[in-house]
């Protein structure tokens, strides 16, 4: 996305500062690492703002890799991660040799794969709508209303999703019962897990995360909408040939994002929701992880479980990069 | 100190009510000793050197203990994630002197044999007099609290009494729907069936809610009415022994015929019909909404709720015998087990080990035993007839058993040997009477104690049990529900748990188990 607001007669002034800069570089060329130590001493503020992510990386994101070896070790708290002996792939053999890891993965990029199908378009829909909205305030409360579930939390979303399916006193079974049908236990019957957990994600992130096409939307040119009118375009026609073409670099960027967290499905949601009766449904690798990992403090299988899962992440969203950028030239990187 | 712990005894025996705070018989330090502990319970994340028994413990031995626990939830009531905060202490590579928890048991007796725990043995043995005298009375205890390599690792917390929980049924219900007393599995049924149908509380409404739990694993114990066996101890889902050998409920026929059983119940409406998502809240909604009508529970808590009388007309709720199966065998699955795998021990960096080992032993002795259960003289307590009464301003305060965590007495993280006195004397009349019931016939069956693992043990264990527990579970439900038929699916159920390695699980039970306890 490249930045067209250059204005017409001539120069920018960020362009002129560059070509002063680049200019000042060739005259005094004495050395790569003075170049390195000016462009720092130049730009300083832009790297000091940039630092605060770099050490969350750090600290966060990479010293933890240290502690992946334990998906190798038999770990001991005790004797800590340098001091476990190595067991080379076993952890692994345990993993796959255990049908309920198998069933994990399943039913994870299962669950995933309805997020994506059913929740991926949700937000673009919901943007596509709004913008439509021509009131203001009616505009704004809609917005406001669809935005608050995200801010609930996990632990609230699910009891409200228990009480509202619970088979005596919730809403759904008091209409089904209006109806003159039974009323169904939903949350013990593996077939509705999947409906109700896609469901649930959509009620509460759907609203927020169309914000950002919201601001996609806010982008396109107004100049193409006008030039439309003049031609004729009535509402529908300008939002499949102008709103979405513009903002499909945004959807492709999210769709990119959305696929590199496929392994991850948001697993306090199902742990707050599922039963064992529902395990066949519902049980996602995390879950699993965590009550054959942490509860019973088997670190080292959980660990090996945590490292398959971000292998297959990674390959995930490297695949989908490379189709983007092959097929529509947008890409993360 | 064996000396002293006499005087103690002869102290006690002849009914001195003056505070024994002053004569020092039983200091273990010359000058005062500070030793740090860990301490995280079931019901108090920390522990507080202000609370009086902490207080009256070193006015009497002289060691302080001072709180150095980590992972502590402060934010709750009913303290969560004990085995993490032990994973934490661990982790974090700082060990207090002392560490007691809940659960602390599989922790030591993996831990304890890397180095991480003092082995207590030798230092009971020579130290410690009264936990001694104590084992030697209870080999069998001695033997539960040891690891795969025969050492004891922490001291354990010791229940009294026998009764845990037991049927209560709505006895007003019984009179009103003109019913007797259920004495068999056929008569239990027939009086739920009544509840359900015959509108027992008059609303008009078929709303009666006839058996409920508010822990759902109480539902499976019900498989006990068809001679099956569902926990085999007070932890939910354990191994129990049938003639020395090690097994496991959900595979027995009198389980297959109770699932069978219970899922034409749960059909039928006798059970909740949102048994397994009702939560611990079930019990007070039920029956104070007057829908509630037979439950599994505990005696003393459940008997409580009599009081709701004041409220609904002619309130009665009473605990009941256990029916009798169709063979006619009457069990109550739940009772106070020996012995908690809850207690304390001592951590690898102990400089004084001699000393904490002497201070464990206290609470072993007369004096500490009272401490440790009934709070401080004079404040929680008076002597009369040389027994410890709790004061009329004590029990007034709420309830006794958070009084009590309040002011650091029956601390489930602390190694000592529990006074059921202690409970009996707040017991409500209504829970005394069901007791008082039981009493009367032979219902208990024995609680499987546990068994260590060495280290390849352990492994098999960790690898089948979860995988194994989680299948269980989830066909257990799947059939009660009605979304499978147990008959039906038993053989591929069998064939699947063994193919998961339940006989090789068992197997390795079997020989802890034998190791342990010694073959039958």
């Amino acid at each position: 996305m490249t930045d067209e607001h250059t204005t017409a007669g001539g120069q920018s002034y960020e362009e002129s500062v560059i070509e002063a800069s680049e200019a000042n570089r060739q005259r005094f060329d004495d050395g790569r690492w003075t170049r390195i130590f000016d462009h720092f001493k130049r730009e300083w503020q832009i790297y000091a703002m940039l630092l605060p992510t770099i050490i969350w990386f750090l600290v966060f994101l990479y010293k933890p890799m240290y502690g992946l070896q334990i998906a190798f070790k038999d770990y001991s708290i005790f004797r800590g991660v340098a001091g476990s002996p190595w067991v080379g792939w076993e952890h692994f053999q345990t993993l796959f040799s255990n049908d309920q890891f198998i069933r994990a993965v399943k039913n994870t990029i299962t669950i995933s794969f309805y997020n994506l199908l059913f929740g991926f378009p949700a937000p673009i829909i919901l943007a596509l709508m709004f913008n439509e909205v021509m009131h203001a305030t009616y505009k704004r409360t809609s917005q406001t209303i669809v935005y608050l579930p995200h801010f609930i939390s996990s632990v609230i979303i699910a009891g409200i999703v228990i009480t509202a399916f619970s088979p005596t006193a919730g809403i759904i079974n008091t209409f089904i019962g209006w109806l003159g049908f039974e009323p169904v236990y939903f949350l013990t019957q593996p077939q509705w897990f999947r409906p109700i957990f896609v469901g649930t994600g959509i009620w509460q992130e759907a609203g927020f995360g169309s914000i950002v096409f919201l601001a996609a939307i806010a982008g396109v040119n107004p100049s193409l909408y006008e030039s439309a009118v003049v031609d004729g375009a009535n509402r529908w026609q300008m939002m499949w040939k102008i709103t979405i073409p513009s903002i499909l670099p945004t959807i492709l960027i999210m769709l990119i994002i959305r696929i590199g967290n496929v392994m991850e499905v948001s697993f306090e949601l199902v742990i707050l929701l599922y039963q064992p009766s529902t395990y066949e449904t519902a049980d996602v690798v995390n879950t699993w992880v965590y009550r054959q990992g942490l509860q019973s403090g088997q670190y080292d299988l959980a660990a090996a479980a945590g490292l398959f899962n971000a292998v297959v992440a990674f390959v995930l969203v490297m695949t989908a990069n490379t189709l983007s950028r092959r097929f529509s030239r947008t890409s993360l990187w | 100190m064996r000396k002293l712990s006499l005087l103690a005894a002869l102290l006690a025996g002849s009914a001195v009510t003056t505070p024994t705070f002053a004569d020092g018989h039983l200091m273990i330090v010359d000058e005062p000793l500070e030793l740090t502990i860990q301490m995280n319970h079931a019901r108090y994340p920390i522990y507080e050197e202000s609370w009086p028994v902490e207080q009256a413990a070193r006015e009497l031995t002289g060691i302080h203990l001072i709180n150095d626990t980590v992972g502590a939830n402060m934010r709750t009531d009913e303290n969560t994630g004990r085995t993490e905060a032990l994973n934490l202490m661990l982790a974090s590579g700082n060990i207090p002197d002392i560490v007691g928890s809940s659960r602390i048991r599989d922790f030591v007796n993996q831990f304890g044999p890397e180095g991480a725990f003092v082995p207590l043995n030798d230092l009971i043995e020579e130290h410690a007099p009264n936990i001694a005298a104590y084992y030697a009375e209870r080999p069998d205890i001695e033997a539960a609290v040891k690891a795969a390599d025969g050492q004891m690792y922490y001291v354990p917390y010791l229940p009294d009494g026998k009764y845990g929980r037991a049927f209560w049924i709505r006895t007003d219900w019984l009179d009103a729907l003109g019913l007797e007393m259920p004495e068999t599995v056929d008569e239990y049924e027939a009086v739920l069936r009544a509840f359900k149908t015959q509108d027992p509380n008059g609303n008009g409404e078929a709303d009666e809610v006839p058996f409920f739990a508010r822990q759902w694993p109480e539902l499976i114990r019900l498989v006990t009415l068809w001679d099956g066996r569902a926990h085999g101890s007070d932890t939910y889902h354990d191994f129990l022994v049938e003639d020395g050998q090690v097994t496991h409920g959900y595979i027995g026929e009198g389980y297959r015929e109770g699932v069978k059983n219970l899922a034409r119940w749960y059909s039928d409406g006798l059970i909740d019909a949102e048994i397994f998502t009702r939560g611990s809240s079930a019990r007070d909604f039920l029956l104070s909404e007057n829908l509630g009508g037979a439950t599994h529970d505990w005696f003393a808590s459940t008997g409580g709720y009599n009081s709701l009388s004041e409220k609904i007309d002619g309130f009665k709720w009473e605990a009941m015998l256990p029916p009798a199966s169709p063979s006619g065998r009457r069990i109550e699955e739940h009772r106070r087990i020996l012995v908690k795998p809850d207690g304390w021990a001592i951590g690898h960096t102990n400089e004084n080990v001699v000393e904490t080992v002497k201070y464990f032993d206290f609470f072993f002795t007369e004096e500490g035993r009272r401490l440790a259960n009934f709070g401080v003289e004079g404040q929680h307590y008076e002597m009369v007839d040389g027994k410890p009464v709790f004061t009329e301003e004590f029990l007034a305060q709420g309830p006794v058993n958070r009084s009590l965590y309040q002011a650091g007495a029956q601390l489930q993280a602390r190694g000592y040997f529990q006074d059921y006195d202690y409970e009996w004397q707040w017991t409500n009349e209504f829970a005394k009477a069901g007791i008082e019931l039981y009493e009367q016939g032979d219902y208990l069956i024995p609680d499987f104690l546990g068994v260590a693992f060495t280290a390849d043990e352990q492994q098999v264990y960790d690898r089948t049990w979860n995988s194994i527990r989680d299948y269980m579970l989830e066909r257990q439900q799947s059939w009660i529900l009605g979304n499978g038929d147990v008959e039906a699916d038993w053989d591929d159920y069998l064939a699947q748990l063994d193919e998961m390695g339940l006989q090789e699980l068992l197997a390795v039970m079997q020989s802890a188990y034998e190791r342990q306890y010694g073959a039958k």
